[in-house]
């Protein structure tokens, strides 16, 4: 592999890098705020600027000011060079952290907070915004300028979900090129010049298509904010695990961030990864954290004489037990789901085959919607592929499952999830299966959010999402990602595959699961790549 | 039982068999201030062997250093010796500066030394006072307490606290001199003397005073060297070692003053030191305040140290983000170790941190003085009665703070 | 401080030496743990180091499983010529060290120290136990993987033996009379004394070592 020197290391890069991408995949970062891994080259906010020691150097003519003569004298100063713009040759030397490379960087900086509002209390990029760390490394003084900053407008409405502050912005046009080049709806563009540039929307247009969200990510500073997180949450009080995305087969890596102190997710940010999605996410992915906390089943439903009552989860498990250990041999239907991970499905399929001798199996989820050429699959599941490589036999759709019960060869039901593709008028024969004389409630359905198939069971457990467990989705394409727990569940409530080891338990069976790694070691060696923890990208 | 009859060289003496007597003192007794447990193995009166016990005031200040950022130390390091605060901040300020290299104005440098001899003088006169109370004298305790809290007043219109001020910061001090501050130190220098001249007076030829101090609590030289010992316990056994004119730091090297040495390390001797050390303080103090520049910065200027003006962090985005970061993630020396070390009250304070970079300490260890002086107090003690542990333990100025940390 | 130090330590005790350091002036040799003793009893004996300053330890856990995660730090001085030295060594969790309470005596309560805030037990210490914390405290607190925040395990009250004349340990240590046991006193009795003390008329008993009511 061809390499060259940065600051006297060898970094190796491939033919084609640039010398910022080459350091960048060796984890050394050179100062800059414009470039980015996933966009083109823009060269704008020259924070890059690296004195490249090696070939025929230019030397520019400057006036220096001299303390001693108290005059301006003719010298010279080497060319610097955007790293981001030059691409990496054999042998060449670059040097970053050189005298003219640090001085460059300095006025640069200096350059770039000249009129920039003093607002570090009010922004939300406050702690994790790269003017302040880049202050501290580069700049380190106060400052020079002692008339009033530019001002510009403040609080535009881009969209349904980003604000824009022309004042914060330093211009470095990242989220026009990545409007242009992502989500392929060039709506932004720069406007003016010099101190009066600011970055607009196309007339008669808004930003709104499905990856707003993103121009808020890239954006350095916290010029682009977004609705949904502005002003919610200090980003030094939140901590980050690696999480999949659930709202589609895509299976996009996020960073799931909540605040231990409170126990609460309160945003998600794309994980890079190279096979799957890049850098980016979709807008309705990166809201999918509302459903870890709103609209929570966090208590026992149990559906008796005619009413819904809650009850304390135990209360729910036993009710849960009786209906499964009353089932009839050969009559229960196991409804796996898509929203729920493989070790989830896993395991309520291996009860049901062994302890229940159940040979129905279905598969429920959330019917499709709008896919597209960038990140959305049709699919609205992160788990269909996981889902139907863990079940005993092939599952059967919804839709078979209402036949089956109309037909009456289904009397019992034990489901996972929320979701199903039927509408409400095809989910009746589930429906009055629950509501079913005789005192047999015949439907147990182990959940964590509201949903049309909960409504329609008649004994509701309560598990947790995706946020507070740990599991495993099989996406689209195959690849098998995991996911780690991130904020506790509220009192008691354990994940699907343990309380269905509970209830099993309850019901006298011997079950050999205690930890997810028995779960994991159990599953099928036929899901794929399902042994390999997906290394997190650094955040 | 027969009594048993030996002979000995004083026919008078009878020696009665008996068995050692264990008796606990502490830790919650008068005398023990700062709270120390002492096993007492007694032969009727003497002291036949000590276990002192520390620990009763230990609250954690190295494991809670590593919570915080390195400022957020100075509240903890105040209450180390927490007569004598100043010292500790300056000598806590003064390690973390070694370690990022940073030099602060010179009128910063005088003001952290008239603050700390002053806070000097107060532990000492404080030592002093509460020594001579425990063996019944009431009233030096008062007059020098009564002096003791005009310094205090003083400590208080600069810093805004009598005691625990939390005043010095890496880079310098948390505010600037108040105008009246010369005046009002040189005010009080005549009442000191008056208090300790009159003090001296009542105690130094007292037939009761001299009793109970001189030849009681001996150390000698040797064992108080090995055993770690410094500052007066160290000089009353003849040892000239002051940190001030061993390793001078700061500006001493500019003043002109002496260091008491005693020679037998008896009560009697670290008494005296004590009175000799307060008149050499005021010297120093009277000499820095001549040299002390009458304007300019306390503090140096390194915003990546030192908070910006506020009129600054209100109106400039620099200010602010250095505001910011100082605050948030807490200034961030370079990785490294060092030890830093001054005359504290009681001897050489030392300060070994430890750096990883970061805004959080790694390791702040702070060397007490009073840690070695307690350990040699058992060597004090042996062959002593339980009447001598009194001025013995009262004269080493154990400060629980300081040794327990 | 003392760069003369290290060259003599790096001539006379080469082998021993791992690392030596000059950071803004601090002089610190790094040695292997066990010519720990050795090299101090040399700086005692041939250079006069003979004022015991520190002895301490900082908790690297990162640095294992590759290094010890113990760095045992001697700060010494000489008396007579003023020279300082920093002595490190690396010990790791579960190692012993030697004991430096031969060489200098004041290191007693500094090895107790390090030994009750860290664990790292002292071969040859003449009274190794816990100084600062109390005897029944589980854990060594200044490890990094201690929690600032962890909370104890009550502790009942200790039976103190061969202590005479000890006021009583227990709900009652330090009255200096009997404790009234309100509920006889207003149910009308004549004895109202806390049964923890007994009567205290006439005979008194021994004062108690211990409690004496359901433990």
């Amino acid at each position: 592999m061809p390499t060259f020197k940065l600051d006297g290391q060898e970094i190796p890069f491939e033919p084609g890098d640039t010398i910022i991408r080459a350091a960048w995949r060796q984890g050394i970062e050179i100062p800059h705020y414009c470039w980015h891994p996933g966009l083109s080259i823009a060269a704008n906010c020259r924070m890059c600027l690296v004195e490249i020691k090696s070939g025929r150097q230019m030397a520019l003519p400057i006036l220096e000011w001299d303390a001693k003569k108290k005059e301006y004298v003719n010298a010279t100063k080497p060319k610097l060079q955007p790293a981001c713009q030059i691409q990496a040759q054999e042998d060449m030397e670059v040097e970053s952290k050189s005298d003219n490379a640090l001085k460059a960087q300095e006025t640069t900086q200096e350059f770039l907070l000249l009129n920039h509002p003093v607002d570090c209390p009010i922004c939300d990029q406050a702690g994790e915004c790269k003017l302040q760390d880049y202050w501290l490394t580069s700049q380190k003084k106060l400052k020079r300028k002692k008339t009033e900053p530019v001002h510009k407008p403040k609080g535009v409405r881009f969209g349904p979900t980003i604000v824009y502050d022309a004042e914060r912005c330093i211009m470095c046009t990242r989220c026009i090129r990545f409007v242009d080049e992502v989500a392929n709806d060039p709506v932004l563009d720069m406007r003016e010049r010099g101190n009066t540039n600011e970055i607009v929307l196309s007339p008669g247009r808004e930003l709104d298509n499905d990856y707003t969200l993103m121009t808020e990510h890239v954006c350095p500073v916290g010029a682009l904010t977004s609705r949904d997180f502005r002003f919610k949450a200090r980003v030094w009080f939140l901590k980050s695990q690696p999480g999949v995305c659930t709202g589609c087969a895509t299976g996009c890596n996020t960073w799931v961030d909540y605040d231990p102190r409170y126990q609460r997710v309160y945003r998600l940010r794309p994980r890079d990864n190279e096979d799957v999605n890049q850098y980016w996410m979709c807008d309705d992915g990166m809201l999918t954290y509302h459903a870890f906390h709103e609209d929570r089943i966090v208590a026992g439903r149990v559906f008796a004489q005619g009413r819904v009552n809650e009850v304390p989860r135990d209360q729910a498990l036993a009710a849960a037990a009786q209906v499964i250990g009353k089932a009839e041999k050969g009559k229960l239907a196991v409804v796996l789901s898509a929203q729920h991970s493989s070790e989830d499905n896993f395991v309520l399929g291996q009860l049901a085959a062994e302890h229940l001798g159940a040979d129905r199996f279905y598969l429920t989820g959330k019917p499709d919607w709008r896919g597209d050429e960038i990140l959305r699959h049709t699919d609205q599941n992160p788990n269909r592929n996981g889902a139907k490589a863990v079940s005993p036999t092939a599952p059967e759709p919804m839709s078979r499952l209402v036949s089956d019960i109309e037909a009456g060869e289904v009397t019992a039901v034990i489901s996972l999830g929320p979701a199903t593709e039927l509408t409400e008028a095809e989910l009746a024969p589930i429906q009055n299966l629950a509501s079913q004389g005789a005192g047999a409630a015949s439907h147990v359905n182990l959940t964590a959010n509201a949903g049309p198939l909960t409504s329609a069971a008649s004994v509701v457990v309560p598990v947790t999402s995706v946020a507070e467990s740990s599991g495993t989705f099989v996406n689209a394409d195959g690849i098998a990602q995991q996911f780690k727990k991130a904020v506790q569940a509220p009192g008691g409530i354990q994940p699907a595959w343990h309380t269905l080891v509970e209830i099993g338990k309850m019901l006298g069976w011997e079950i050999d699961l205690a930890r997810l790694g028995d779960v994991r070691a159990a599953m099928p060696k036929a899901l794929p790549a399902a042994a390999e923890e997906a290394a997190p990208a650094p955040a | 039982m027969e009594p048993h009859y030996e002979a000995l060289e004083d026919e008078n003496t009878l020696e009665l068999p008996s068995e050692p007597m264990r008796l606990n003192m502490g830790p919650s007794h008068p005398a023990m201030h700062g709270t120390i447990r002492m096993v007492l193995e007694l032969d009727g009166e003497s002291i036949v062997d000590v276990d002192i016990q520390p620990g009763y005031l230990h609250r954690g200040f190295e494991k809670s250093c590593e919570r915080g950022t390195w400022n957020q130390v100075f509240p903890y390091a105040d209450r180390l010796n927490y007569v004598s605060p100043m010292l500790n901040n300056v000598g806590f300020a003064l390690a973390v500066e070694k370690l990022i290299g940073l030099e602060i104005p010179e009128r910063g440098t005088y003001y952290r030394t008239i603050l700390g001899e002053l806070a000097r003088i107060s532990d000492h006169l404080t030592c002093n006072g509460a020594s001579a109370m425990e063996l019944g004298a009431f009233t030096p305790f008062l007059w020098l307490i009564k002096v003791r809290d005009w310094i205090w007043d003083i400590q208080e219109q600069e810093t805004g606290a009598r005691l625990t001020h939390s005043f010095g910061r890496i880079g310098g001090m948390a505010a600037p001199p108040t105008d009246g501050f010369k005046e009002s130190v040189l005010a009080i220098f005549d009442e000191i003397d008056h208090a300790m001249m009159e003090s001296e007076a009542l105690l130094l030829k007292n037939r009761i005073f001299l009793d109970r101090t001189q030849n009681i609590g001996n150390l000698s030289q040797e064992h108080a060297i090995a055993m770690g010992c410094t500052g007066i316990i160290l000089r009353s056994t003849g040892v000239d070692y002051d940190v001030r004119k061993a390793y001078p730091y700061m500006f001493y090297d500019r003043f002109d003053f002496d260091v008491p040495v005693g020679h037998d390390g008896d009560n009697y001797d670290r008494f005296i030191c004590r009175f000799e050390e307060i008149r050499q303080s005021m010297s120093i103090i009277r000499q820095a305040l001549e040299q002390m520049p009458k304007s300019g910065p306390v503090s140096c200027d390194d915003v990546r140290y030192v908070y910006p003006d506020k009129s600054d962090v209100y109106n400039t985005i620099e200010g602010t983000i250095a505001h910011f970061k100082l605050v948030m993630e807490g200034l961030k020396p370079p990785p490294g170790e060092v030890y830093s070390f001054t005359e504290g009250g009681n001897g050489e304070l030392g300060f070994y941190i430890v750096s990883d970079g970061s805004g959080t300490p790694y390791r702040v260890r702070c060397r007490p003085p009073c840690w070695y002086n307690l350990q040699a107090c058992r060597d004090m003690l042996l062959g002593d009665m339980i009447a001598d542990i009194i001025p013995t333990f009262g004269s080493i100025n154990m400060i629980g703070g300081e040794c327990d940390r | 401080m003392s760069k003369k130090i290290i060259d003599r330590l790096q001539k006379d005790h080469g082998d021993a030496v791992e690392e030596t350091s000059d950071f803004r002036g601090d002089h610190e040799a790094r040695v292997k743990a066990k010519s720990w003793k050795k090299v101090a009893l040399w700086l005692r004996d041939d250079l006069q180091m003979d004022h015991l300053i520190d002895l301490t330890a900082v908790d690297y856990p990162e640095r294992e499983p590759e290094e010890p995660r113990f760095e045992m730090k001697l700060f010494v001085r000489s008396t007579k010529t003023n020279e300082r030295i920093r002595l490190a060594t690396r010990v790791g969790d579960g190692e012993k060290i030697d004991s430096l309470v031969e060489v200098w005596r004041g290191a007693n309560w500094a090895e107790r120290e390090v030994f009750d805030m860290f664990g790292i037990p002292f071969e040859g210490h003449p009274d190794l136990r816990r100084i600062l914390m109390y005897e029944e405290f589980e854990g060594f607190p200044l490890r990094k993987d201690y929690p600032i925040d962890r909370t104890q395990p009550l502790v009942a009250y200790r039976k103190v033996e061969g202590t005479d004349k000890l006021p009583p340990f227990g709900p009652d240590e330090g009255q200096p009379w009997g404790r009234i046991d309100w509920q006889k006193r207003l149910d009308g009795e004549e004895v109202q004394v806390s049964p923890s003390i007994g009567v205290q008329s006439g005979d008194r008993k021994a004062l108690s070592t211990g409690p004496e009511h359901g433990e």
